[in-house]
């Protein structure tokens, strides 16, 4: 019987680890409070003076992008997979939430939980199938998909192709809400799928996600289950890009393949994961508003807005391909590492191994 | 009618073969997913049209300078963008070429615009009667030309140089650069022809699909899906591929309806990699991606 | 009493025959090492013991399990910890996370954990206990915040080996733990070796090319050449073994 490591009581914390794991909580603190501001200033934001209802639409149209941006994140940022079709499940979320809508009367908010759920399932399915293949198979793989619920959304009746499916107001709780109403429901699920991979992020899953992303070899020696940890990135992936898709469908209360039915949202997806950064909680927040943003200010000039985009790719590819958000914090991150390291550092011990210590002998 | 769409499935399978083999080929000399091929075919037809209409140019002259300006831009895109990031791991490469993807559809949008435009018919649009079957000369006029690339290719890597030396930097880059070959040369020639390839495929499917910048999008996703079937290594695989999707969704267009069409291509990609993770001819020695 | 078994495995890729009907035995408690001159097929031989790599024919058996089906995240179930020659870390991570992934297996519920409900949270401070105790033991305990791709050569294999610890394991397969390192990383991470094998009863089999490394540590060795086994025998055995010699001094100066 081997005689387990920790056989001996766990160390108590030496002075140096004490004052890290304190500085960690100071850190992450700070991190709270500025999420914190972050979230009542687009709490207020509606009511201010100036802002008008375009602008309130508009915002809401940022956070759909964002927390899809989020969905794509995990997929990519964190287990290293690559999807270039998430756009489909854009599509999945919102023709779910919009045929449950026209169908069974179905209200706001269970109507993005049914598109988030379906999503999640046909995330689970094509995982499946194209979690084993090598990554260039894998990008090919989404795409195509992206094409095939294209092909379905435009083909399919029940789907009413470009004419498209007009819905009743949305409800809440049985209250038709307005546009303004509307933001403070998406800006509520933002907060709440922001709050989800915050935590998954820091979890033993999330962990085990990044091990997967950086070494796969050395993830499975340690256990992790490579098919079973990448369908789970996969539906959790699927399922926040799918709760995107159904509040993207019922902010106009239409829905139609003409929006739905080609590749555009998921390489838009990809261009707001990379710009922004994937591998950042904030990432998808700079990236969902670039791409949101772009149309927005070149609404006549919708070739420019092609042209910024691919550009803006390639610049981040070039020059910071870790994605914007990564050089935004990089004087933050040194600055703290520096004082991590400082406050774990014990200069007499830092270089002197010596023997093993403990368990047992 | 069996024959017609045979016949059909055939030339469309042509098309997306040359997709198909430039994909393949840009791949195992890059390791690079090229996502910007369909719009090199599709800048490639716009040229065209632009000789033609524009300059009064002949069909001939043309094409032919519509793939002398695409290779450029072919080289253009291996330069600019590809050199600099050419140590990333692939994923970087496979975005930057989307981002190219996204200018090229824009640089077409605002220099020609949207709406789709017709390519002026050079055949003569009268039905073939064929082997008990009715055939389109245009139809055929591709698969000539198309065989016509395919021998030019398979005389390249066969019997010339820098065929050759192409090969084996495809096998081996880090010996057959110690061999002295120069590998950057090999990769600039390799866009080039990804440009070649691309700009025929573009010209030639114009005057059946109509010109405008989103036209190649499905044809850049069935060819991708050929490729796949020859592994993303194998140029005969990745040709008959193209073949199989040509001809099985002209079969399922004409047989269950034309919404199967688009559908079938992936319907096929999931059935073959759920068995075959490798492609039809698989290549044992693959580099890991 | 037997830990783990292998016989008559045999690999090819392509035409070449990278395991030619090799068959070793490492008994429990002991040291193995296996060694042979570069490119005999000891690398190809591991990846197959730990279940990254398919074989032809033959059998392993671990503790008289038969573990031909097992997958390679399968192996730590069973006990069998590996590193890795080339060391698979997560240069960006810190010390502390790359330990932590070591403890994986304890991990329970993905579910539970990624909702972190209340035992979930439970069990992932037990998980940096142990994690912490493993750094402590290895004397990392001044490296943990600091991103592993910052630390020289001799402390990341380091934590390689603190990463396979934290597994609790009962067996280490360890691919070159010594190589390229200098003469006193090397020293270190011998002791490191002797401590854990003699202390914490885990069973060792070792590739190294070191061979006073492997000389001074090793109970019993396996000679490994063209894919095959060549000899096999105690320490002084292989040294004074002629085919060992001959199949060494044949090799190009290395």
């Amino acid at each position: 019987m081997v005689e387990s490591i920790t056989t001996t009581a766990a160390p108590a914390p030496s002075g140096s680890r004490a004052a890290v794991a304190t500085l960690k909580n100071t850190f992450q603190m700070q991190n709270w409070v500025l999420a914190s501001l972050f979230f009542a200033a687009c709490l207020v934001f509606p009511l201010l003076p100036f802002v008008e209802g375009w602008m309130v639409f508009q915002g809401a149209f940022i956070i759909i992008y964002i927390m899809a941006a989020q969905g794509v994140s995990i997929l990519t940022g964190y287990t290293g997979l690559v999807t270039v079709g998430h756009g489909a499940f854009l599509a999945i979320g919102a023709y779910t939430a919009a045929l449950l809508m026209k169908y069974t009367g179905l209200s706001v908010i269970p109507g993005m939980i049914a598109g988030g759920l379906v999503s999640a399932l046909f995330g689970l399915a094509l995982g499946l199938v194209f979690l084993r293949l090598a990554g260039a198979f894998m990008a090919i793989g989404t795409l195509g998909f992206a094409f095939f619920i294209g092909a379905i959304v435009n083909n399919v009746p029940i789907f009413e192709g470009r004419t498209g499916i007009s819905l009743p107001p949305n409800t809440v709780f049985g209250f038709e809400i307005d546009d303004f109403g509307f933001y403070y429901v998406a800006l509520v699920t933002l907060a709440l799928t922001t709050l989800f991979v915050h935590s998954l992020i820091r979890s033993g899953v999330g962990r085990a996600f990044k091990a997967l992303r950086d070494s796969d070899k050395a993830a499975e020696s340690s256990g992790v289950n490579r098919l079973l940890y990448r369908t789970l990135a996969f539906s959790i992936s699927a399922f926040i890009t799918g709760v995107a898709g159904a509040l993207n469908g019922l902010i106009v209360n239409y829905i139609s393949a003409e929006v739905y039915g080609d590749i555009w949202y998921s390489v838009d997806l990809l261009v707001a994961a990379v710009v922004g950064g994937s591998a950042m909680l904030f990432g998808p927040f700079l990236g969902g508003f670039f791409v949101a943003m772009v149309p927005f200010y070149l609404e006549e000039l919708a070739d420019f807005a092609f042209i910024l985009k691919g550009v803006a790719l390639i610049a981040v590819l070039v020059l910071a391909p870790a994605g914007v958000a990564e050089v935004v914090a990089r004087p933050v991150r040194a600055w703290r590492q520096r004082k991590l390291l400082e406050a774990g550092e014990s200069p007499e011990l830092a270089d002197a191994p010596g023997p093993p210590t403990g368990g047992g002998s | 009618m069996l024959g017609q769409l045979i016949v059909s499935g055939l030339a469309a399978g042509s098309l997306y073969a040359l997709t198909a083999v430039a994909v393949v080929v840009v791949f195992r000399n890059t390791r690079t997913i090229n996502l910007a091929q369909g719009d090199f075919a599709m800048m490639g037809a716009f040229l065209a049209l632009i000789f033609i209409k524009s300059l009064g140019l002949s069909y001939l002259f043309a094409l032919g300078l519509s793939v002398v300006c695409i290779m450029a831009l072919g080289v253009l895109t291996e330069r600019l963008v590809m050199r600099p990031i050419a140590d990333s791991g692939w994923l970087t490469l496979f975005t930057a070429t989307l981002g190219v993807y996204y200018i090229l559809h824009g640089v077409s949008g605002w220099l020609w615009g949207r709406d789709t435009k017709a390519f002026p018919v050079t055949f003569d649009p009268t039905p073939i009667h064929f082997l008990g079957t009715v055939v389109s000369e245009g139809h055929l006029i591709n698969m000539a030309w198309v065989t016509a690339i395919g021998v030019l290719l398979y005389s390249f890597f066969r019997y010339t140089k820098q065929g050759i030396a192409m090969r084996a930097v495809t096998d081996d880059p880090e010996t057959a650069q110690l061999m002295g070959i120069p590998v950057r040369f090999i990769v600039m020639l390799t866009w080039a022809m990804a440009g070649f390839l691309g700009a025929f495929a573009g010209i030639l499917a114009a005057p059946i699909i109509y010109v405008a910048p989103e036209m190649m999008d499905e044809v850049l996703i069935k060819g991708y899906v050929a490729a796949v079937f020859g592994g993303l290594y194998s140029i005969p695989g990745a040709i008959l591929g193209a073949i199989l999707i040509g001809v099985a969704e002209n079969l399922a267009g004409g047989y269950l309806g034309a919404h199967f069409k688009t559908a079938i291509a992936f319907v096929m990609i999931v059935i073959l990699l759920a068995f075959r993770p490798q492609g039809l001819i698989g290549i044992q020695k693959r580099r890991e991606v | 009493m037997t830990h783990l078994r292998c016989e008559g495995i045999t690999v090819r890729f392509g035409g070449v025959m990278a395991c030619d009907n090799v068959s070793i035995e490492v008994p429990e408690g002991k040291i193995v090492g296996l060694i042979g001159p570069n490119g005999a097929g000891k690398t190809t031989l591991f990846n197959v013991l730990s279940r990254f790599q398919e074989y032809e024919s033959g059998h392993i058996t671990y503790r008289d399990q038969n573990i031909d089906r097992k997958k390679p995240h399968e192996m730590i179930r069973l006990g069998m910890a590996r590193t890795f020659q080339n060391l698979n870390l997560f240069g960006e991570q810190s010390t502390l996370d790359n330990i932590l992934i070591g403890a994986h297996r304890h991990l329970g519920n993905p579910l539970a954990n990624m909702f972190s409900l209340p035992g979930a949270r439970r069990n992932e401070a037990a998980l940096v206990d142990k994690a912490l105790a493993v750094a402590d033991m290895l004397h990392l305990n001044h490296q943990l915040d600091k991103p592993v791709k910052s630390l020289s050569y001799g402390w990341r294999k380091r934590v390689e080996l603190a990463r396979a610890l934290a597994a609790e394991p009962e067996m280490i397969l360890l691919d070159e733990p010594v190589a390229g390192c200098n003469d006193e990383a090397a020293a270190e991470l011998e002791e490191i070796v002797r401590h854990v094998n003699r202390n914490l009863g885990v069973t060792m089999l070792l590739v190294e090319h070191d061979m006073s490394m492997v000389m001074k540590v090793c109970d019993y060795i396996y000679v490994i050449n063209f894919g095959a086994n060549l000899a096999d025998g105690t320490p002084a055995e292989v040294r004074e073994n002629a085919d060992v010699i001959a199949a060494y001094l044949g090799e190009p100066t290395q």
